[in-house]
């Protein structure tokens, strides 16, 4: 049973794709009638397709199949030329074909009631009929001797009695016979193929095949037979080459006259008319040897959750490499110049290397070329075009480029819209094509390229265009914008009002486009897949789409920037550059903070307002603007710190966090801790509703601490010794500062946290926690990344000076000191 | 194989059959202080035990949400029940731990100040939560009586946390432009 449902299975996957290849074909077929091969393999398809069907027992399908193959039969003998009526009754057979197979997908059988096949089989047999003579159906089955193996009779097995067979009391030999039996039981259906008896041919034989007098789909299964033969050959013992070779002399004079009086037989039957054998044998037999050691290629079906898994664990191996190379970093400073190093570093960047290399070899298995998506478009374009009276021709180019497979099954409906809209709106009919001077046919071009980490995806028309002032008052009519937002619009932002919800271009409503919704939901759906939309377009000479999308969903590259005291990793195919600004090169625009940035005027948003995070540093000179670009949309986002690039591997929020706006996951870093991803689309909702509320330089100066007077100043001492500690205090109260005091490290740092502290002066040798350990904690806060931290010790070595810069100390005062000095050095670090 | 099968299945049923008749009588249950009241759950609701470790503070979630953290691996929600339960926050110390433990079978940490032990008490011990208490989220289970006096809060786990609460379906529909 379960051998059954997997050869449905199979079957079914292979129908589906052998379909939408045949539909692209027949479009191709409609241009050029007298493409022979073309013809051939769309022949081959409808016979393939009929032969597994009625082994599978699909009388439905196999009835239609047959029918629809007796046409195409017809015309690939030149007795019929496809015309345009003739090719929408193929077109509509196949449409019923692909309802029966879904049936059968869904239901398991072809009974699919709401197909009605035969009007289609009528009009079917009325093109055959029309022609000159009558379809032969002839299905000879020849006898067979029956084959006895020790007390098995084999023709009495069946696959349905197989089960009654008691194989434990069969010898070896039989057991391998009943096998090899059933098997060939299981495979009989493609072997009823053609007018060729393949028991007949044998491998010694085979050299007089005459393979320039067989069908395709004939000479296929002849070598799947000898491939077969050959297999067998190899694990029989018995036939040693030498005798193979004798054994072949011998048969040929029989087997000779024989075998060709079979296939001429068939090739008369088969009106192809017998052609003179140019080649000679050894040619022949070369490229037999050829054709099989091509058919011994191998491909696999993968199951894709299978590749889903393998894609996980290549992810935690990226995490595990990035931690690796953390841990490379840190040792480097530390033991540098040290043998061991070296080691680490070749193998820390083989491990690299291996990883990424893996990680792209996973990924190149997941991918699928984008033709998958664009074959069913010249069927799309073809009736569409028909329907609307107008002559479009669709160009397609790239559709080698690849894409991950569940990018490629989202991009599907978005394209189905843009490519309906082009011909649809973009397209003008023939006659007012005429009128202005353009070819009656118009075209519509698709096309698919790499850029980086990205695809795109480009529609192009040479219909009418679009004209940005039309579209602003339509918009502004619509209510979908106020006036003074369409005052403010530059052209390539009125044309983006298309993807507005509400916004329809179309004067009247048709049955394909014109209801407002479609390019609504393209951009809601690029918008899922972290893509761009750029649109441009040229009044009277046609519009052009591009849609840029990144390659690969699981594993990214990201920008990580850092907001006030929190890291976020932004999806670097949604940054568009970043930038470093002034407060002065902030604009304001109807009371919204604005960044002038060339050409283009962008709405700016400080991240920590977006989030709502607390603000703790002060303002400073530059600030870094994350230009984020989504969909249709451009937005500046202010961010204190950008750490760099670094490839991540998104995780999930899990049940109960997942969903947050702004957020798409989290990653683990190289340092084991947890970073947010943030999601474009819905930070690009947020920033908008910050953007209205919020004036930038405002929240800017939140954290802004006003300090004038050596009284506003806090300075912490944290040494062991109370003497020390009396030392420094002597020292520090004449400068008029606030004194806090610390014993150790552990009761500095709490006292920082509950503090608000200038400056702080360390000794190096204290209990608990010491004061590279102490230094090295303060640091990881990013609002003390500026905070002056002085070492004040005894311990007078370069060595020691040299791990005080590493832990991040600022200065470094060796006991005994002057009380001048001292003072000298906190003032300098207070910038007093 | 069928044999070896049957044997594991045997062997599981007589690990586990005696563990449900007592279960019928006696609730296992860890004890933990969060503020000033001892609290427990379900032994067998606990994952883990581990000491505190870094998280990452996550936006938009109510306050007693502290966050995110890595379990080898894994990111899970830190909730501190201190918070929660309207107590005012104790610093960490080395007594604070993370309890995980397995809600609508996700991992979800909780924050709590001390471990006590683990109890066994007799399910007849355990009294529904008394109307006294405030129990609007229906979040405890009831009231068990120890031997020894001690009156032990035994909170129904998967109630702790809601996903109602922490992520409301809140759209953040844009206003034009």
């Amino acid at each position: 049973m379960d051998e059954i449902q997997e050869l449905l299975e199979d079957f079914l996957v292979e129908a589906f794709e052998m379909i939408e290849e045949m539909d692209q074909d027949l479009i191709e077929l409609e241009n050029n009638p007298d493409d022979l091969d073309l013809l051939n393999k769309i022949f081959r398809v409808a016979h393939t397709i009929k032969g597994s069907g009625s082994f599978l027992n699909f009388d439905k399908l196999t009835r239609l199949t047959h029918h629809m193959e007796a046409v195409l039969d017809k015309a690939r003998k030149g007795e019929l030329t496809i015309t345009p009526d003739i090719m929408d009754v193929i077109l509509e057979s196949i449409d019923a074909m692909k309802g029966i197979l879904e049936y059968i997908r869904d239901n398991g059988e072809d009974s699919a009631p709401d197909i009605d096949i035969e009007p289609i089989v009528v009009k079917l047999d009325a093109i055959v009929n029309g022609g000159a003579t009558q379809e032969q159906n002839e299905n000879k089955k020849k006898e067979e001797k029956p084959r006895i193996v020790g007390n098995i009779n084999l023709d009495e097995i069946t696959l349905e009695n197989a089960d009654d067979i008691d194989l434990d009391s069969l010898s070896p030999e039989e057991l391998d016979a009943v096998l090899e039996h059933l098997v060939e039981l299981r495979n009989s259906a493609p072997k009823k193929v053609g007018n060729i008896n393949l028991d007949e041919i044998t491998l010694e034989n085979a050299d007089e095949i005459d393979f320039d007098s067989l069908t395709p789909e004939e000479a296929d299964v002849v070598l799947e037979h000898l491939v077969e033969l050959r297999n067998k050959g190899d694990k029989s013992s018995e036939s040693s080459k030498e005798s193979k070779d004798d054994k072949k002399e011998e048969n040929k004079d029989n087997s000779n006259t024989e075998k060709k009086e079979n296939l001429s037989d068939s090739n008369e039957k088969k009106e192809v008319a017998p052609k003179k054998q140019a080649l000679t044998q050894e040619q022949k037999k070369k490229e037999v040897k050829k054709a099989i050691s091509s058919l011994a290629e191998q491909t696999i079906r993968v199951d894709v959750k299978r590749l889903d898994q393998l894609m996980n664990l290549i992810g935690e191996l990226v995490l595990a490499k990035n931690r690796l190379i953390k841990i490379y970093n840190d040792v480097e400073e530390r033991y540098e110049g040290e043998k061991f190093l070296e080691e680490l570093n070749q193998v820390v960047s083989s491990i690299s290397i291996v990883t990424t290399d893996l990680q792209i070899a996973v990924m190149k298995t997941r991918m699928l070329p984008i033709g998958k998506v664009f074959n069913k478009f010249p069927r799309l374009v073809r009736d569409l075009s028909r329907e609307l009276g107008k002559k479009v021709k669709l160009i397609i180019e790239g559709e080698d480029t690849e894409l991950d497979k569940s990018i490629i099954e989202e991009i599907g409906d978005p394209l189905v819209h843009m490519i309906r809209n082009s011909v649809d709106h973009g397209i003008e009919p023939p006659e007012e094509r005429k009128a202005k001077g353009k070819p009656e046919e118009g075209t519509v071009w698709l096309r698919a390229y790499n850029e980086g980490n990205m695809i795109v995806i480009e529609i192009k028309d040479d219909g009418r265009g679009m004209d940005p002032e039309v579209l602003k008052r339509k918009a502004v009519e619509k209510g979908v914008i106020t006036e003074s937002e369409a005052a403010n619009m530059n052209d390539k932002e009125a044309f983006m009002l298309i993807f507005k919800p509400g916004f329809s271009t179309a004067a009247k409503v048709t049955s394909v486009s014109g209801r407002g919704v479609g390019m609504d939901v393209v951009k809601t759906n690029i918008e899922k897949l972290n893509g761009i939309i750029e649109v441009d377009s040229i009044p009277g000479q046609g519009t052009t789409f591009k849609l840029k999308i990144p390659l690969t969903l699981a594993i990214i590259q990201a920008l990580l920037v850092v907001s006030q005291e929190d890291l976020f990793a932004v999806p670097l195919s949604n940054v568009i550059e970043t930038v470093r600004i002034v407060e002065e090169d902030i604009y304001m625009i109807e009371g919204k903070s604005v960044l002038k940035l060339r050409e283009e005027v962008l709405p700016l948003v400080n991240m920590a307002d977006i989030f709502e995070i607390e603000k703790v540093l002060e303002p400073e000179k530059y600030l870094y603007v994350v230009i984020l670009g989504l969909g249709a949309t451009k937005i500046g986002l202010i961010v204190d710190r950008f750490i760099g690039q670094e490839e991540i591997v998104i995780k999930s929020l899990g049940e109960f966090l997942k969903g947050l706006p702004g957020i798409a996951g989290a990653t683990i870093r190289g340092d084991g801790r947890v970073t947010l991803i943030v999601d474009v689309g819905t930070l690009m909702k947020l920033a908008k509703e910050t953007h209205n509320r919020k004036i930038v330089t405002d929240s800017l100066n939140e954290a802004k601490k006003k300090k004038e007077k050596p009284s506003d100043y806090t300075v912490m001492l944290v040494d062991d010794s109370a003497m020390d500690r009396k030392i420094m205090r002597g020292a520090l109260e004449e400068l008029g500062v606030n004194l806090l005091e610390a014993k150790d490290g552990v009761e500095a740092l709490q006292l920082l946290k509950s503090n608000d502290v200038d400056a702080m002066l360390i000794d190096i040798e204290m209990p608990r926690m010491d004061g590279y350990t102490l230094a090295q904690e303060i640091r990881k806060y990013n609002k003390y990344r500026k905070l002056p931290l002085i070492a004040v010790t005894s311990r007078a070595t370069k060595s020691d000076r040299v791990r005080g810069v590493e832990v991040g100390m600022n200065e470094y005062i060796t006991k005994p000191y002057t009380k001048e000095y001292l003072q000298n050095v906190v003032r300098r670090n207070l910038g007093l | 194989m069928g044999s070896l099968n049957k044997i594991v299945k045997q062997q599981q049923q007589t690990l586990t059959k005696p563990e449900e008749n007592i279960s019928e009588e006696v609730a296992q249950l860890v004890g933990f202080v969060v503020g000033e009241e001892e609290f427990a759950v379900p032994i067998l609701s606990i994952q883990e035990i581990i000491k505190p470790i870094e998280w990452t503070r996550v936006p938009f979630t109510p306050d007693y949400v502290l966050g995110v953290f890595n379990l080898r691996g894994n990111v899970l929600p830190l909730i501190d029940l201190r918070i929660k339960f309207g107590i005012s926050a104790n610093d960490i110390d080395e007594n604070t731990r993370f309890i995980v433990m397995k809600i609508k079978n996700e991992d979800v940490a909780f924050i709590i100040d001390r471990l006590t032990s683990t109890l066994r008490i007799k399910k007849k011990n355990i009294l529904p939560p008394p109307d006294t208490y405030s129990n609007e989220e229906d979040i405890i289970e009831g009231v068990g009586r120890m031997d020894d006096g001690r009156i032990i809060t035994i909170l129904k786990v998967d109630n702790l946390i809601k996903r109602e609460e922490i992520a409301p379906n809140n759209d953040h529909t844009s206003t034009n432009l």
